[in-house]
């Protein structure tokens, strides 16, 4: 069966059709909710940020060029709209760490929950520009052209910026480790 | 290939999308004991990464996305509707002041001016009027609908636009402060037969005797002969209110 493609279907919501928007948060309020889960800890404010997206693509729809990524004009909207709450709320990422501290408890035992419990609290260290580039990198499984489509840099930038996130993370999550055996 | 081109190609060794067709980086991966040992590590890490559950957003999401965009649907409608500028408050308060600046202007040029200028300015105040009038008077909120009401007094031009949305008010207005104040305005319009007979048949209508003893207070007052089979009709209702019974027979004596 024919499934309209998702910029076919934001052009059609660029040209008054609304209905097409429903269609396009079904495929990716989930993802995108993960998105921010990542990057600010808060599932919440996760929830509000997609609602937020969701309505500026309505007002900025007009905006919308057919030849690009639907995908990384989306993040696009996403990055600007994490930046807007960043600085209306002056957020302090500390809940992933909270969010670690509970679910560490509960699987003490069971090594591989806590290597990802560790891993969380590591990504909750990371700076959150990095913290950004592994979740679109490695959650959102974005290709490096839309990548640099979002950073607005070249592909090679791109691989290099992602190695250097997955080293700092490495460096945070090994120190915790060594604490966690020490 | 030297370690930093390597490092480069990381992501996509663990990406499992790595093009290394002459077999650069896997002869130097092989050869540099460093590039191999972090090229594994961080794999393991990115697996690990992996292995994060998705989390699954609350329902609620999505009855406020489907809301949000009820609610914006419906503002986009409206706004494709004729006039719906009419409505906007930004046009409200430059119409307000756009009335003021023409009442000062013609303050000025009343004395200079030839008559035909005079009555043109005079005609687009009336217009102005008719515009504000029409607009305030779908207002959500009724101290703004009875601005509106307000504002249909000042029609000098009887304007059946206005006489319709009086018409509307008096019957299906929810307030009944604002009915009775659209009664009170339809005096403006009592020359019109339209207007005398939407006042008449409005009294079938009412349910609120307040507004039912002003139109039949007007209604006597214009000596409205026309109106005595609405009120003999009223009359006929047992559930009619005491006070309105008392003040229609009064007002069926004052029209023999």
């Amino acid at each position: 069966m024919y499934e309209a493609s998702d910029s076919s279907l934001m052009q059609a919501v660029r040209d008054g059709d609304l209905g097409g928007l429903a269609v396009l948060f079904e495929r990716h309020h989930r993802p995108l909710f993960n998105y921010f889960v990542h990057v600010n800890g808060n599932r919440e404010l996760s929830e509000d940020l997609v609602q937020d997206v969701f309505f500026r693509m309505l007002k900025y729809r007009r905006t919308y060029q057919p030849d690009r990524s639907f995908t990384a004009w989306m993040y696009q909207i996403a990055r600007n709209a994490h930046v807007d709450s960043i600085s209306k709320r002056k957020f302090e990422v500390s809940l992933g760490e909270r969010e670690f501290a509970s679910t560490t408890k509960m699987d003490e035992n069971l090594k591989r929950k806590q290597e990802v419990a560790l891993l969380k609290q590591a990504m909750a260290r990371l700076p959150m520009d990095k913290r950004e580039l592994l979740v679109l990198s490695r959650y959102q499984n974005l290709k490096y052209e839309e990548i640099a489509s979002i950073l607005g840099c070249d592909i090679g930038a791109v691989k290099v910026r992602v190695y250097r996130a997955v080293r700092a993370l490495g460096q945070i999550y090994f120190e915790l480790a060594g604490e966690k055996a020490s | 290939m030297n370690c930093q081109q390597a490092r480069t190609q990381f992501v996509d060794y663990w990406r499992g999308t790595l093009e290394d067709a002459n077999g650069e980086f896997d002869a130097h991966l092989a050869s540099c004991d460093r590039c191999r040992a972090e090229a594994q590590d961080l794999r393991d890490l990115w697996g690990t990464m992996g292995q994060i559950p998705e989390q699954d957003p609350s329902l609620g999401l999505r009855v406020r996305f489907y809301d949000s965009l009820r609610a914006w649907r419906q503002q986009e409608s409206e706004r494709r509707r004729p006039f719906w500028w009419l409505r906007h408050p930004a046009f409200q308060t430059a119409g307000a002041a756009a009335l003021l600046v023409l009442g000062i202007g013609i303050g000025f040029m009343v004395r200079g001016r030839d008559s035909t200028e005079v009555s043109q300015l005079r005609g687009e105040i009336y217009n102005m009027r008719q515009l504000v009038a029409l607009s305030l008077l779908q207002q959500q909120s009724a101290s703004d609908r009875l601005r509106g009401v307000n504002f249909a007094y000042r029609v000098e031009q009887p304007d059946p636009q206005v006489l319709s949305a009086l018409l509307t008010t008096v019957n299906h207005d929810p307030s009944i402060n604002v009915r009775v104040a659209a009664v009170d305005a339809l005096r403006n319009f009592t020359d019109n037969p339209i207007g005398r007979k939407g006042l008449v048949q409005a009294l079938a209508k009412q349910d609120s005797p307040v507004v039912q003893i002003e139109i039949l207070d007007q209604i006597v007052e214009l000596h409205d002969k026309s109106a005595v089979p609405e009120i003999q009709f009223l009359l006929s209702s047992k559930s009619v209110n005491p006070d309105v019974r008392q003040r229609a027979e009064w007002a069926l004596k004052q029209l023999q």
